[in-house]
């Protein structure tokens, strides 16, 4: 850890269905900025954000870009500590369902013990 | 590492409140403004969560905001003004600005 203690580690809080507006895009892009520049960062998607991670959308019905591209470079980008809210998940029917992306699922308690791990958090 | 969480939306027509509310750790804090502060609307659901809060949890509200909307606080509540918002966000750890 000494090595990354002038890096202050980021968490963000993408809370926005994919298509509702900027905000999972530019939550997504300030991820993949502070994975290229090596910064300690993790993903928590919370409410209808959880809605990023389903396979096989179709952004270009609706004339917007594709963000699976973006969740899949999180890896590449050594963005690996990626976190779904349970609840979330479990209010929008999608505990079982395949994800797009690999994510570790946390219960209630568990989110703020997460944030309580970095220095810094955005939410989207 | 303790977060003020702070909310600018009003908790009736919007779920960053009660999101805020399932995730707030023992010893965060929570900021109301703008619009957030129509959750101190008495006989609310919003109101009685807040109630319901573990008392660790300090919870706030931005004055001015609260004047114009014709709201008061509870008295668990501290009602700051800007300089107790600046000096709130440099008490705590970090701050959450639920955008």
């Amino acid at each position: 850890m000494h090595d990354m203690s002038a890096k202050k580690s980021l968490l963000i809080i993408s809370r926005q269905a994919p298509w509702a507006g900027p905000s999972a895009r530019e939550a997504l892009d300030i991820v993949l900025a502070g994975g290229a520049f090596d910064l300690p960062i993790g993903v928590l998607f919370l409410d209808d954000g959880v809605f990023q991670l389903l396979p096989a959308q179709h952004a270009g019905a609706v004339q917007q870009k594709d963000l699976s591209a973006n969740l899949q470079a999180l890896p590449l980008f050594g963005v690996e500590s990626l976190y779904a809210a349970q609840c979330s998940l479990e209010e929008r029917g999608l505990s079982a369902a395949p994800l797009s992306l690999t994510v570790e699922c946390l219960e209630d308690a568990a989110l703020s013990v997460l944030i309580d791990r970095y220095d810094q958090v955005i939410t989207l | 590492m303790a977060t003020l969480h702070m909310l600018s939306h009003s908790p009736f027509s919007d779920n960053r409140l009660s999101s805020c509310l399932r995730l707030v750790g023992a010893a965060d804090g929570v900021l109301l403004t703008g619009d957030a502060v129509y959750a101190l609307q008495p006989g609310t659901a919003h109101y009685q969560a807040l109630a319901l809060l573990a008392d660790s949890i300090a919870l706030f509200a931005l004055e001015e905001d609260l004047q114009a909307r014709a709201l008061s606080a509870p008295a668990r509540v501290g009602v700051v003004d800007y300089a107790g918002f600046v000096e709130l966000s440099i008490r705590f750890d970090k701050v959450n600005s639920w955008l």
